[in-house]
C-alpha cells in the first residue's frame, strides 16, 4: 500500500511548530512507565472507551518529512474541559535510510513506552484503541500544549531509535478528521500489516525465537518460534517473540539466528539445532520445524492439540484439549499427552498450537494437510479455512468414525491420498506407497503393514512399527546398495530397531 | 510500597478486616486493593455493589483471542484491559479482582505477561491489601510477586489455627521475602480463647498484631452483607484495626 501524508482540509483549526524544545515542565523518565493517573486526578482524557482515537507511524521519504515538525489539528489542552473526553489521533511521519513500511509497527509499538515516560501522562493500549490520560498535576507544573507532548515523544523517537533521522507529527483532537483517518487512512494499514503475519515465512527472517517459559514442567522443552510455526501453546507467534526479545534479550524468548539451511523440506536450520542443544542439555541434536517424523520438535505438555499416526491407514489424526472422547487409536488427548509431554521428542505424536494449522508448512515434509486423515468436529470447523478444498471432505470426524476400522472404511469410500498414496505438495513427491491391496487377505487388523527401508529414499521412510505407546525410533541412512526389508501381515512391536554398518560406528544410533 | 497480604480460613473474618485495613489506610494513602479469593466478597464488604470485570475474565478473553490479534502488542493488549477495565476506581482506592481461576491449557505466558503488568501497577500504590485465600495461589504462582507482611486471621477454633500454622509454613516454603508472617485473632469472646491465642502466637514464632473482640454488630452486617464501612468508627473493633494498620503501615501522614 502506497505511505502518504494525510490532507489537512481547509478551513480546520490548526497550530503548527518546528524544531526542538528547550525545555519541558516535565519530568521524562523510565520510571514514571505503568504511571496510573486515576479518574479523580485526571484532567482530560484522550482517546480510550467513549471516543475515537488511534496511531500510526508512516515510513515516508526523507524529502517529504520535516524535522521537528508538529501539527496540531482541533482544539488545544488550554480549550479542553477538565474531566472531558476528547478524540485523539497521533500521526508520526519518519524518514531514514533504514527505514521501510516494514519497520513501522516496530517504532509504533515504542509510542506506548515513549508517551509513558512522561510525568502526568497516561497511555494504554495500541493502534484504535488508544487511551490517554493527562494529570492535573502536569498541568499544575506547566504543561499547556499537546505540541510539548509530541515534541517531548520525538525527541525520545530520535535518541531511543537513532536509525530514525527525520521525525514529524500529526496530532488532531477534532471528532470528524480523527474518525475519518481512522477509517480511511490507519485501519487499511493495520490491516495490511496483520495480513503480513499470513505472507511473512521462515526464509523471509533472520532470527527465530525461542521460549523457555515451560522449561519448569518440562526442562529440556525447547519452543521454536518461527513465522511458519507458533509455540506450542499457541500463545506466542514470531512477533510476540520478536517483541519479547527486544525488550529483555536473556529473557524467556531468546533470538535465535537460524544459521543455515540444512533441509528446507522438513525446516532444519543449524542455529537451531545448536540452540536446541544447549537449550537442552544435550538431549536434543536436531530439531525439524514441520516434520511429523523425522525429529519433530518438542511437546512440552502446554500445547492445545495433538497429533498421532495411525500405521493401519498410515494417516495422521488431531485431537485438541477440549475433546474429551478417545481418538480412532483407542486413546484420549490425556492419556496421549501424558506420554508425550516433558520435552521429548516422540516419533508418532507431536504437539502443536492451534494456529500451526493456519501455517503454509504445517507437516510439509509429510505431506501436509493430505496425510491429516481425522480429526474432532469442532476442531475441524475451527480450522476449515485452512484446509484446502480438494482434502476438506476427505479428512474424517468423528461423525464419521470412531475407530479404526471405521476409518478405513470411510477413507476408502472418499478415496482419501493416504489410500494410494500422499503426493506432498512442497515439492511433488510421492511420499507414501498407499494401502497395499494384499490386506483383504488378513480380516484382522493387522498389527503392522508393509513396509520397506530402502536406502534410496533415506529422508522419508515409511513407519514399519506401530507406536501405539510412544517409543523411540530412528532409521539412520543406510550405506549406498542398501537393504531391502520386507513384512507383510506380522504381528510385532518393535520399540527399537538398530542398523549398524560393521565396519563403520557412525551409522547407528 | 508496602504489599500486606491477608489472609486465614474461611469464616474467620479475613475479609472484614481486610475491607477495615483498606478503608482506614487509604484515607491518607494510595491503596491498590486487590481481591484474590474467589470465594470472598470483598467489593460487598467494601461497599461497591457495581458489576466489576474481573482479571480472570480478560485472561479467558485472551486465551481465546490470541490467535486473532495479528501483530498486536498482547502484553499492550493486557495492560490496556487490566488499566482499562478491571481496575475500579472507588473515590479513595483502586480495587483489582482477580476472579477466577484458570481453566484448561497453558497459561505460562498469559500469567507471564501479568506478573509483568502487576508489577508496573503496584508501583503506583503506597499500600496494596490483598485478600488472599489460604492456599496463596497467587503469590505460589507469582502473580503477585511478594508480600512485605502476611497477616494469618484466625478465630477461636481450631480449624482456624491449623490452618494458620499451614499457611506459616507454606509462606516459608514458597520463599517469599516476607518481612514478616503475623496473627490477628478475630471474634474472641473470652479471655480463655485469647489466651490459646497468644500461646500459640508465641510457639508458632507469629508476631500477634491484634486480638479482635466478638462484635455483635459486625455479625449482623456479616449476616446482612452489609458493608463493613457502616461500622462505627468509634467502636472497639474500628479502634483496634485502627493499630493494626498503624503497626504495619504507619500512623498518619
Amino acid at each position: 500500500m502506497e505511505r502518504k501524508k494525510i490532507e489537512i482540509p481547509e478551513g480546520v483549526k490548526k497550530k503548527e511548530s518546528v524544531g526542538e524544545e528547550e525545555d519541558f515542565p516535565f519530568d521524562i523518565s523510565p520510571m514514571y512507565e505503568g504511571e496510573r493517573i486515576r479518574k479523580g486526578d485526571m484532567f482530560v482524557e484522550l482517546g480510550g472507551p467513549k471516543q475515537p482515537g488511534f496511531e500510526i507511524v508512516i515510513a515516508l521519504p526523507a524529502e517529504q518529512v520535516e524535522d521537528m515538525k508538529v501539527t496540531l489539528i482541533g482544539s488545544d489542552l488550554d480549550e479542553m474541559e477538565e474531566g472531558k473526553a476528547y478524540p485523539y489521533a497521533m500521526i508520526y511521519y519518519v524518514a531514514g535510510s533504514q527505514i521501510d513500511p516494514d519497520l513501522e509497527p516496530v517504532i509504533e509499538r515504542r509510542n506506548h513506552d515513549f508517551q509513558n515516560y512522561i510525568e502526568g501522562y497516561m497511555h494504554l493500549n495500541q493502534r484504535y484503541d488508544i487511551w490517554v490520560r493527562i494529570g492535573k498535576s502536569a498541568m499544575k507544573k506547566g504543561l499547556k500544549s499537546l505540541i510539548q507532548i509530541a515534541k517531548a515523544t520525538m525527541l525520545l523517537f530520535k535518541n531511543e531509535m537513532p536509525f530514525i533521522e527525520k521525525i514529524e507529527a500529526v496530532y488532531i483532537t477534532d471528532e470528524a478528521l480523527v474518525e475519518k483517518l481512522l477509517k480511511e487512512y490507519a485501519m487499511p494499514i493495520y490491516d495490511e500489516r496483520d495480513a503480513r503475519i499470513e505472507s511473512l515465512h521462515d526464509e523471509d527472517v533472520e532470527e527465530f525465537y525461542s521460549c523457555t517459559l515451560c522449561q519448569s514442567f518440562a526442562p529440556t522443552n525447547v519452543c521454536v518460534i518461527s513465522p511458519d510455526r507458533p509455540s506450542l501453546c499457541g500463545a506466542i507467534t514470531w512477533f510476540d517473540g520478536r517483541a519479547a526479545a527486544r525488550v529483555d534479550p536473556e529473557g524467556p524468548n531468546k533470538a535465535i539466528p537460524k544459521g543455515e539451511l540444512i533441509d528446507p523440506i522438513g525446516g532444519e536450520y543449524t542455529g537451531v539445532n545448536e540452540f536446541a542443544r544447549e537449550e537442552s542439555g544435550g538431549e536434543h541434536e536436531r530439531i525439524k520445524l514441520h516434520s511429523f517424523f523425522e525429529y519433530p520438535h518438542t511437546s512440552c505438555g502446554c500445547f492445545e492439540v495433538i497429533g498421532f499416526y495411525m500405521p493401519e491407514v498410515d494417516g495422521i489424526g488431531w485431537v485438541h484439549r477440549g475433546y474429551p472422547n478417545p481418538a480412532p487409536n483407542g486413546l484420549t488427548f490425556s492419556t496421549m499427552a501424558g506420554q508425550t509431554g516433558g520435552g521429548k521428542q516422540i516419533v508418532g505424536f507431536l504437539g502443536i498450537g492451534m494456529s500451526y494449522f493456519r501455517s503454509k508448512k504445517f507437516i510439509q515434509a509429510d505431506g501436509g494437510w493430505y496425510r491429516v486423515v481425522w480429526m474432532p468436529k469442532e476442531l475441524k470447523q475451527r480450522v476449515e479455512k485452512y484446509i484446502p478444498e480438494d482434502i476438506k471432505d476427505k479428512i474424517a470426524t468423528e461423525e464419521d468414525a470412531k475407530t479404526i476400522e471405521e476409518l478405513k472404511e470411510f477413507l476408502k469410500r472418499v478415496n482419501h491420498p493416504v489410500v494410494t498414496g500422499v503426493v506432498r505438495p512442497v515439492d511433488g513427491k510421492k511420499i507414501t506407497e498407499g494401502w497395499v491391496e494384499e490386506k483383504k487377505e488378513a480380516e484382522e487388523k493387522p498389527e503392522a503393514k508393509e513396509a520397506k527401508v530402502e536406502a534410496a529414499q533415506p529422508v522419508t521412510p515409511a513407519l514399519p512399527t506401530q507406536p501405539a505407546q510412544p517409543g523411540v525410533m530412528q532409521i539412520p541412512q543406510l550405506p549406498a546398495g542398501g537393504i531391502k526389508l520386507v513384512i507383510k501381515n506380522a504381528k510385532i512391536v518393535i520399540d527399537k530397531i538398530i542398523v549398524k554398518k560393521t565396519d563403520d560406528d557412525k551409522g547407528g544410533k | 510500597m508496602v504489599v500486606i497480604a491477608v489472609t486465614g480460613k474461611g469464616g474467620t473474618g479475613k475479609t472484614i478486616v481486610s475491607a477495615l485495613l483498606i478503608y482506614l489506610i487509604s484515607k491518607n494513602r494510595r491503596v491498590l486493593a486487590v481481591d484474590a479469593d474467589p470465594d470472598s466478597n470483598l467489593p460487598d464488604a467494601l461497599g461497591i455493589t457495581d458489576e466489576i470485570k474481573t482479571l480472570g475474565e480478560i485472561r479467558e478473553i485472551f486465551q481465546e483471542s490470541k490467535d486473532e490479534m495479528g501483530t498486536i502488542n498482547k502484553e499492550q493488549w493486557l495492560e490496556g484491559k487490566i488499566y482499562g477495565e478491571v481496575i475500579y476506581e472507588h473515590d479513595d482506592f483502586d480495587l483489582l479482582v482477580m476472579g477466577r481461576p484458570e481453566g484448561e491449557g497453558c497459561y505460562c505466558y498469559a500469567n507471564n505477561l501479568l506478573r509483568g503488568v502487576l508489577r508496573k501497577l503496584m508501583r503506583n500504590y503506597d499500600v496494596v491489601i490483598i485478600d488472599c485465600e489460604a492456599g496463596l495461589e497467587h503469590l505460589s504462582r507469582k502473580t503477585i510477586e511478594n508480600a512485605d507482611y502476611i497477616v494469618v486471621v484466625t478465630d477461636m477454633s481450631k480449624k482456624g489455627l491449623a490452618t494458620a500454622k499451614r499457611i506459616k509454613d507454606l509462606s516459608q516454603e514458597l520463599k517469599l521475602n516476607i518481612k514478616e508472617i503475623c496473627l490477628v485473632g478475630n471474634k474472641i469472646a473470652n479471655e480463655e480463647a485469647a489466651r490459646l491465642i497468644r500461646e500459640f502466637a508465641e510457639k508458632e514464632g507469629l508476631k500477634l498484631l491484634e486480638i479482635l473482640p466478638y462484635d455483635e454488630k459486625i455479625a449482623e452486617i456479616d449476616l446482612k452483607g452489609e458493608p463493613v464501612v457502616a461500622l462505627p468508627e468509634n467502636s472497639e473493633y474500628v479502634k483496634k484495626v485502627k493499630k493494626i494498620a498503624e503497626i504495619l503501615v504507619g500512623g498518619e501522614g
